[in-house]
């Protein structure tokens, strides 16, 4: 241990040359990396293979498991299937109004934890509450929320109606045309609170000198927000756009549990529908098919994001 | 000063709003727990417990309950398979969460303070996992597991739980560690090794980040429902989720759901306030510039 001798450094300030029994960067640093990078590879490597494997195949249960090998049939069939043009429309949407619900509420919780000076770490504890709680726990809890036999809407419009339990009527939240964006709060509900910790902690770096010039020049909040808040937070709410980009489109816990795809499959995102079609229908390849070109989405539209957004931003700097 | 001393009433109003918009979800299902069985399935569902009741919290863990009108409740039919989900869940998730760390200190350290070939595409490999959604590897997952024998086991999970926290976690860690002072070289003067550097300074320099680490891969791991419930649900290494959604789908019943979903959200509720005070020193933003 105590042997590493000590001119290498003193004379030349870089790392010296190894000596015996020191390892190079690489060496270490592959020594470090290699077992997990290796077991990695190996849960990445095999389910994707085997995925992409399982595309080409159609699988049959009649007499044992089968398998024989279609080609391009499923990805081709899954382009013709009416179901995934549906489900794409319904997980844009969803994605598109989670990303901004949470966006949008996660920059309003940081603005206002950086106002609160006493009691700011009980006001934290609560607002990240619904990011440590899971995801299934949520998707009960909103189910509940929103159903009209238990849910908040029934209880409060009656009882402010003065309605007796007998003639109170059922109020609903779920209704086909809106329970995507319903769930689209309930997810932003989750992931909010990451987004709102990220921006706090981006806040509290811009200089206090700067609102100070702001009073000066008499910006009224309005403009105080967007020319002095905004710009230095650019950087954090791109990468937490990608995120929450990112985890929306993959979500399936909430889904599954809140909605299960329904009402009919007015919440069936393409996620909900590659399980469904795997677990429910056993129609293993063509679900395998369906998940390229979700997990193709995904990387494409994160790409999009950064060519069109975050790169600018990264040669601005 | 420049702020006014009282806060002002849109300020109040604000916090009033946010703590509604956080906690209503959370409370009208929690609340459920202390009503009577019979109030609890009433319509509409009251606003809150006016006549806190017990039976549910007692039910849920194989107790009887007699409540002051002398109405009795048995134990619930599921207690057993909460009990040992509950069990099951710690298990998992204690072991995921030590082995976790000690794959990914190493794996981040190397990664923050090293140039090293391949080091851009292995970093990219990480990232992509992260993007991967479970619901695609869930069946190849499936597959291999009956051939090796792993469904319905607590290895097979906590293998499955680990492809989920290593590449998220590595990335949280990446950054707290380039954060931290170049110590490197001065403890080479002191005579420590590079493994001794990582061991025995570096490490307790990043006591709060590795906490936090420990944290979001133990919540992970408690939290996990997908796969959980396509590879162990109803058999005796069912997890904590998988065992309250008996509940939910099979046989509804709001009050014990409500108590089970307590369980599962106490450890959650309980690593909060140290959450909030530390995450934000992950660095999510760049890792790697």
């Amino acid at each position: 241990m105590c042997c590493v001798p000590l001119r290498g450094i003193i004379r030349t300030g870089t790392p010296m040359k190894p000596a015996r029994r020191e390892l190079s960067n690489q060496q270490f640093a592959m020594m470090l990396a290699l077992p997990v990078i290796l077991f990695l590879v190996a849960t990445m490597a095999y389910p994707m293979g085997y995925a992409m494997w399982l595309s080409t195949q159609e699988i049959g249960f009649f007499g044992g498991f089968s398998s024989k090998y279609i080609g391009f049939t499923n990805y081709v069939n899954v382009l013709y299937s009416a179901e995934f043009w549906r489900s794409l429309v319904i997980t844009i949407r969803f994605v598109f109004l989670s990303v901004l619900f949470s966006m949008l509420i996660g920059l309003g919780l940081a603005l206002l934890m950086h106002r609160i000076k006493r009691g700011r770490a009980f006001l934290g504890t609560l607002i990240i509450l619904p990011w440590s709680v899971s995801l299934y726990g949520a998707g009960v809890m909103w189910q509940y929320l929103s159903r009209g036999q238990s849910g908040v809407a029934s209880a409060v419009i009656n009882r402010l109606l003065g309605r007796s339990a007998e003639d109170s009527v059922e109020y609903s939240l779920i209704s086909s045309a809106h329970i995507v964006d319903l769930l689209a709060l309930g997810n932003a509900w989750n992931l909010a609170p990451l987004v709102a910790f990220f921006i706090l902690a981006n806040l509290s770096t811009i200089p206090v000198r700067l609102y100070d010039l702001a009073r000066i020049d008499k910006l009224s909040a309005w403009q105080r927000f967007t020319c002095v808040t905004l710009p230095p937070l650019q950087y954090t709410l791109f990468v937490f756009t990608s995120i929450t980009l990112i985890l929306s489109m993959k979500l399936l816990d909430f889904i599954y549990v809140m909605s299960a795809g329904g009402p009919g499959d007015a919440s069936a995102t393409l996620t909900y529908r590659l399980f469904d079609l795997a677990f429910r229908r056993s129609n293993y390849g063509l679900s395998a098919a369906m998940s390229f070109y979700l997990l193709a989405l995904i990387v494409g539209s994160t790409l999009a994001l950064y060519f069109f957004w975050g790169r600018r931003l990264e040669s601005e700097e | 000063m420049t702020a006014t001393r009282r806060p002002s009433i849109l300020l109040i109003l604000a916090v009033a709003l946010a703590v509604i918009w956080t906690l209503l979800p959370i409370y009208w299902m929690l609340k459920t727990a202390f009503i009577s069985p019979s109030d609890a399935v009433g319509f509409p569902a009251p606003l809150w417990p006016t006549n806190p009741h017990f039976a549910a919290i007692h039910n849920i863990f194989g107790f009887g309950y007699t409540d002051p009108d002398g109405r009795e409740f048995l134990p619930a039919g599921q207690a057993p398979q909460i009990i040992n989900g509950l069990k099951n869940s710690l298990i998992v998730a204690l072991l995921v969460t030590v082995i976790t760390l000690l794959i990914i200190i190493p794996l981040s350290y190397a990664f923050a303070r090293f140039e090293f070939r391949g080091k851009t595409a292995l970093l990219m490999t990480i990232l992509f996992s992260v993007a991967v959604p479970p619901v695609s590897t869930l069946i190849p997952f499936y597959i291999l597991f009956v051939q090796l024998g792993l469904t319905g086991t607590k290895l097979g999970l906590v293998l499955i739980n680990l492809t989920i926290t290593v590449p998220f976690v590595t990335w949280m860690l990446i950054g707290y560690f380039r954060n931290l002072p170049a110590v490197e070289k001065l403890a080479r003067l002191d005579g420590f090794t590079r493994f001794g550097t990582l061991v025995y300074i570096i490490v307790p320099l990043a006591k709060s980040g590795i906490a936090v680490a420990a944290v979001v891969a133990f919540l992970f791991s408690w939290n996990e429902f997908v796969f959980a419930t396509q590879l162990v649900n109803g058999t005796s290494a069912a997890t904590l989720p998988t065992a309250v959604s008996g509940f939910l789908f099979l046989q509804p019943q709001p009050g014990l759901l409500s108590a089970s979903l307590w369980i599962s959200v106490i450890p959650a509720a309980l690593v909060a306030f140290f959450l909030q005070r530390h995450i934000a020193e992950m660095n999510l933003v760049d890792p790697v510039k």
